[in-house]
């Protein structure tokens, strides 16, 4: 993996998540947060993608950054975490694992017998990838509340 | 909590003003998309804040039901809430808001003033900037799943379209789910030029990254984090409409890419 390859990673997830941010209406001043949040997660995760990584453990390590990272900014700009976890998660959400596995279920109407094994496999599979993506997305996020910031429950 | 200096009890009416705006408060985070934890936690503070001793509260998918108790008195009531689009700006108000009440800097009459506030605040973004980073954050995508420039473009256009439809449909109250297969097959229909008229060697990650501003990440990553954190019944919820919106998606793309001949994805 090239410098140029990851700058260029870096650049596009940071636009991604700016989008997102501006879809999800973020305060103003955060924006730049956003984007750098986007550009964090994403680029992480893509490194450890690179050395070698199943793409589960390397959106939790990803996802963790986002959530340190995120708590860092809410206690600097004095706003809930969500506003900078959230679009900082959207580069790393299952989206195209999720509607594949839809796409799949789909095609299980029109197919011959002979593809729908090969159908049926690929979007299990897939529908797999997506719920252990999304758990390592949502306990990544948390990790700074669940290692380190346990009080009693007040409700 | 001490219960060396108990709170004076509050009378009724105050205790009906206190389960008003709690309730207000927790129905405009779940309606934006907070996670129930948040939920939960700032109706509680906003509650006794206001002067109650406890509040219990139950978040279900499509109502929030809560009793405050002070003294000997309680209340109980419920509201429905129904599914609105993601905004974290509103998110970030009631959660300012409710720190404002814990610290004593705020009255009953103030909250309900704020909260009419907040309910009142137009989006922070011109919808033409939304449209056009929208397409530009759909296209970015295009480039991190190795499209060429070609589909950059089309992606572009495609999603910046297909966004402008969904701002229209949802002005005029279509059903969620039915905006979310229109739109699909808005964006499948552009999008598919790319294959259509070969315009690039790898078409159909135009396909994929065009029909993306749709993707459920915040229900999806809200009922991950629901379930983690014990809101089993909210976090089916929010997975079924995870997989719905999923569906619908799948739908509207696969309609537009059999209307117009073009395979494999």
């Amino acid at each position: 993996m090239t410098v140029s390859a990851l700058l260029a990673d870096a650049f596009w997830s940071a636009v991604a998540a700016l989008g997102f941010a501006i879809l999800f209406n973020i305060p103003k001043r955060t924006l730049w947060a956003c984007a750098l949040m986007g550009a964090t997660g994403y680029t992480l995760r893509a490194v450890l993608l690179n050395l070698g990584l199943t793409i589960e453990l390397a959106t939790l390590t990803g996802a963790t950054a986002i959530g340190f990272l995120g708590a860092l900014l809410a206690r600097r700009f004095h706003m809930p975490v969500v506003i900078f976890t959230i679009p900082g998660a959207i580069p790393l959400v299952p989206g195209t694992f999720a509607f594949r596995t839809m796409i799949g279920i789909l095609q299980l109407t029109n197919q011959n017998l002979l593809d729908d094994a090969l159908i049926l496999t690929e979007a299990t599979t897939n529908g797999i990838k997506t719920g252990l993506i999304l758990a390592a997305l949502a306990a990544g996020i948390a990790a700074p509340k669940l290692l380190f910031q346990r009080r009693k429950p007040v409700v | 909590m001490t219960h060396n200096h108990p709170k004076p009890p509050l009378a009724y009416n105050e205790l009906r003003d206190v389960i008003d705006l709690s309730l207000w408060a927790g129905q405009m985070l779940l309606q934006h998309g907070a996670a129930s934890q948040r939920v939960e936690e700032t109706i509680h503070h906003l509650g006794t804040g206001l002067g109650c001793d406890w509040i219990d509260i139950l978040v279900s998918p499509n109502v929030i039901i809560v009793t405050t108790s002070s003294g000997q008195e309680f209340r109980t009531k419920l509201r429905r809430v129904v599914r609105f689009g993601v905004n974290l700006w509103v998110v970030t108000a009631v959660n300012d808001l409710s720190r404002r009440v814990t610290a004593g800097q705020m009255d009953r009459h103030q909250v309900r003033q704020a909260l009419a506030e907040i309910d009142q605040e137009p989006l922070q973004y011109n919808r033409w900037l939304t449209v056009v980073m929208v397409g530009l954050a759909c296209a970015a995508f295009s480039r991190l799943f190795a499209g060429d420039w070609p589909v950059f473009g089309i992606t572009f256009l495609a999603a910046a379209v297909a966004m402008f439809v969904r701002q229209e449909l949802s002005r005029r109250h279509f059903n969620p789910n039915l905006v979310v297969i229109i739109v699909a097959f808005i964006a499948g229909l552009i999008a598919s030029n790319a294959a259509l008229f070969r315009l690039s060697l790898t078409p159909n990650t135009a396909l994929i990254s065009a029909v993306l501003l749709l993707v459920p990440g915040v229900p999806l990553i809200n009922a991950a984090d629901d379930l983690l954190k014990g809101h089993l019944i909210m976090g089916i919820a929010r997975g079924v409409t995870g997989l719905i919106v999923s569906l619908a998606i799948a739908l509207g793309l696969l309609l537009a890419m059999r209307l117009l001949g073009v395979s494999g994805l």
